[in-house]
């Protein structure tokens, strides 16, 4: 069915996207539905109203569903997606969103019509940025990579699953894949009212040219830079308890996509003397490797081959100390500036480097950095640290073991905000 | 300085059994890790931050001394000669858009790597020229300045032979009336022929079983290069493929050999078991992929080369991104000496997950 333009818009809009039917393929939630333009033109009247509660059924269901699978509750991502995805989580949010519309001038609306533009390889963020777009009642299409891994095909099967007994899933959602191609991101970006294109850097360069409708906004993350701090007396004064949890927690910062998402360290500065900093930097990486070993972790062979290129590397060309010995991982010892390029390796390769203090990081910080993970400071200290390197362009100050945990802030900016319109009521 | 491979080049090159081989190639590699540290800046910044400086590198065994990750070719200038004294600069071959490797050669590199490869191929192919037949196309070798590893390999083999025929037109269809005529005037003697694995498979065993014509190429050796990724996806082995050759064309021996431009003077060919063989030159080592021990006998892992030739350049070991197989040394049913080894396959290239790009970059 092709559908007729609905009455409201149907005088000023072009359809530009009449011919993607046989372009775009539907993964979810049923991929043997009507057609997607149908979809296009039908929710171009969508409404739906914030934090609804057949939305917060539907994900609580989603949560029950990911970790009822066997493939995604093995994995530990998808796994934190799903208790993202839980009533109380959901609940949290909501008291948030309440207390945003506590104004009674001001009434919270969908921003309406979504587009995500979902990041190749980090399967599970195209969730979150659906989830809380959904809680805010917007249409939504969903694009994601064609070369999808095991754990989104598994997502997509969940969905499926559910779209029966949750209809509101059908009536606003479609997630798509199409074949590189840019006259179809171009129409469907005709379509929505909001775009939002998770990074990196060249698919920002390549994709936001392509205008959107004249009421439309959009949100962009280009490829982002993140890195540690770790105050080395604190780090050598830890019992082994917190030593060991310390360990765990970077490795999730570190391993959880291979180190290749935008949150994940590349750079662990050290703050204290050289001797203190030396001795943390060994018993960090000794710590390190028993968490790798107690996790059986063994790395691919491929991200083996990778890293230990990118160390070769960079110790051609800069005052480095490469260590090869622990098969997790590549720690390399920096002591000059030219080993500290915004270069990310991936895959497990840690670069050390020691300062002073930590206001001596406020310097390195810059546009393009996100996140600083830390421990051993007073909050004093990284209150001030944030205001100074923020105002330089980093993004979050959160403690190891956080790296990779969804804020409805995202590199600075608020994603409820951004999926909902503030209508300013006057009353006579 | 001189090669150490130089001293080398009156021997047989199959004839050392793998201890005495051992004994004398430790000394030859030791030499080129010294010097390759005095004259390239690189490489010396390597062993000194990876390795721990020479101090501390154990000299009594080639798996204990320092070696480059062969992608390092790709990213850095590396060479131990003044600009100077390079004669020429060898690349790779790579798809477009991919870096290629940059490999210095002086005079001295040039000279001893084909004093090398003329030793390695005489012990399979004698010492008279043979009539040749290259399975390519004759444009590959036109433009002399800038040979790429293709042609650069081609012309290394063309000097075994005489009257060179080119049987692939520009179009890399099969010349066959062109190839019958030139084997008819070469009635009567013994003829080699050589090209690269995936192209002789597509261009002259698919193209004369689609003709259905056959050769008769029953006095003949086929020596032939090049991964064998083409052939592994279209599941053809080895074996299928010496056996089609020898079904189209009659040809009773075939003999592959395996090499890479970032060690000039590495040649690993086949021996009669079909494991290739390092010769007195050349070692092979197989690691472990990530923990880098070296592995036993049998066991697979990533392969490191090591040959005491190049001194225009630091490749006399080098880490490949090849996996490989020891099968042993000085074994029996081939009098060649020395380790045999299988190469299984190439790591497939990293893909990370992470916040990599939606799109590959694309003219808009």
């Amino acid at each position: 069915m092709s559908g007729p333009a609905p009455a409201a818009h149907s005088g000023d809009v072009p359809r530009p996207w009449a011919g993607l039917d046989g372009v775009v393929r539907v993964l979810a939630p049923e991929p043997s539905g009507p057609g997607f333009t149908a979809f296009l033109d039908r929710t171009l009247t969508h409404q739906g109203e914030p934090f609804a509660a057949e939305r917060i059924d539907t994900l609580q269901a989603m949560s029950a569903a990911f970790l009822a699978d066997p493939l995604l509750r093995a994995d530990a991502a998808s796994v934190a997606a799903a208790y993202w995805m839980r009533r109380a989580q959901v609940a949290r949010l909501r008291e948030e969103f309440q207390r945003r519309s506590s104004d009674a001038s001001v009434v919270r609306v969908p921003v309406g019509r979504v587009l995500h533009i979902a990041p190749s390889n980090v399967d599970t963020l195209f969730i979150y940025s659906w989830a809380l777009s959904f809680l805010c009642g917007n249409a939504n299409v969903v694009r994601v990579s064609q070369e999808m891994g095991p754990v989104v095909e598994a997502m997509f099967g969940a969905l499926r699953g559910l779209a029966e007994a949750h209809p509101v899933l059908g009536a606003g959602n479609r997630f798509v894949t199409y074949a590189h191609d840019a006259d179809a991101t171009a129409a469907i970006s005709q379509w929505c009212s909001h775009r939002v294109i998770w990074g990196g850097n060249e698919t920002v360069a390549a994709l936001r040219p392509l205008s959107l409708n004249p009421h439309a906004s959009e949100r962009v993350f280009g490829s982002k830079f993140s890195y540690s701090a770790f105050a080395a007396a604190p780090y050598l004064a830890a019992d082994p308890a917190e030593g060991a949890r310390l360990a765990s927690g970077f490795f999730n910062d570190l391993f959880w996509f291979d180190q290749m998402a935008c949150s994940s360290p590349h750079v662990l500065f050290w703050v204290g003397g050289e001797r203190e900093v030396a001795a943390a930097i060994e018993a960090f990486e000794a710590s390190l490797q028993a968490e790798v070993d107690r996790r059986g972790f063994v790395p691919s062979v491929s991200s083996a081959v990778h890293r230990r290129a990118f160390a070769f590397e960079l110790a051609a060309g800069a005052d480095v100390q490469v260590a090869l010995e622990h098969p997790g991982f590549i720690g390399v010892r920096v002591r000059d500036a030219a080993g500290l390029a915004r270069e990310t390796c991936g895959g497990g390769l840690i670069r050390h480097s020691r300062l002073d203090r930590l206001d001596d990081l406020v310097a390195f910080a810059g546009e393009g950095d996100q996140t600083l993970t830390h421990y051993g400071f007073t909050s004093e200290a990284l209150s001030a640290f944030a205001a100074l390197a923020g105002a330089r362009g980093l993004d979050r100050v959160v403690p190891v073991g956080e790296a990779l945990a969804f804020d409805v802030v995202w590199d600075g900016y608020d994603l409820l905000d951004d999926f909902t319109r503030q209508v300013r009521v006057k009353p006579a | 300085m001189k090669s150490p491979a130089r001293e080398l080049l009156d021997l047989p090159p199959y004839g050392r059994t793998q201890v005495e081989k051992r004994a004398d190639l430790t000394q030859r590699i030791e030499a080129l890790t010294r010097f390759h540290y005095e004259a390239c800046a690189p490489y010396r910044n390597v062993v000194d931050r990876v390795f721990g400086g020479l101090g501390r590198v154990d000299f009594r065994r080639i798996e204990d001394m320092p070696f480059l990750p062969v992608s390092l070719f790709k990213d850095l200038e590396l060479k131990s000669v003044p600009d100077a004294e390079v004669i020429k600069v060898l690349t790779s071959s790579g798809t477009t858009g991919q870096q290629v490797s940059r490999i210095h050669v002086d005079a001295e590199t040039a000279q001893v790597q084909s004093a090398v490869l003329i030793k390695v191929a005489q012990h399979f192919l004698g010492k008279e020229r043979l009539p040749m037949v290259i399975l390519d196309h004759a444009g590959v070798v036109k433009d002399r300045r800038s040979y790429s590893a293709r042609g650069a390999g081609i012309l290394g083999m063309a000097q075994f032979g005489y009257r060179p025929f080119y049987a692939l037109r520009d179009d890399m269809s099969l010349d066959l009336a062109g190839l019958r005529d030139y084997l008819g005037t070469m009635k009567g003697r013994r003829i080699l022929l050589f090209g690269f694995t995936g192209m002789v498979w597509q261009h002259f065993v698919q193209a004369l079983e689609a003709s259905s014509l056959r050769l008769d190429l029953s006095d003949s050796i086929l020596i032939h290069s090049g991964g064998w990724k083409k052939l592994e996806a279209l599941a053809v082995s080895q074996e299928d493929f010496r056996e089609r050759l020898r079904a189209v064309a009659g040809i009773p021996r075939v003999v592959n050999f395996y090499g890479m431009v970032e060690q000039v003077g590495g040649v690993y060919f086949e021996n009669e078991l079909h494991f290739l063989q390092a010769p007195i030159y050349s070692e092979v080592i197989v690691r472990d992929p990530v923990t880098l021990a070296p592995r036993p006998d049998g066991q697979p892992g990533l392969v490191q080369v090591v040959s005491c030739l190049p001194t225009s350049y630091p490749g006399h070991s080098l880490l490949t991104e090849d996996l490989g197989v020891i099968h042993g040394a000085d074994l029996p049913g081939t009098a060649m000496k020395g380790r045999s080894f299988e190469i299984l396959g190439r790591v497939p290239k990293a893909e990370l997950r992470g916040c990599s790009d939606t799109f590959q970059t694309r003219a808009a």
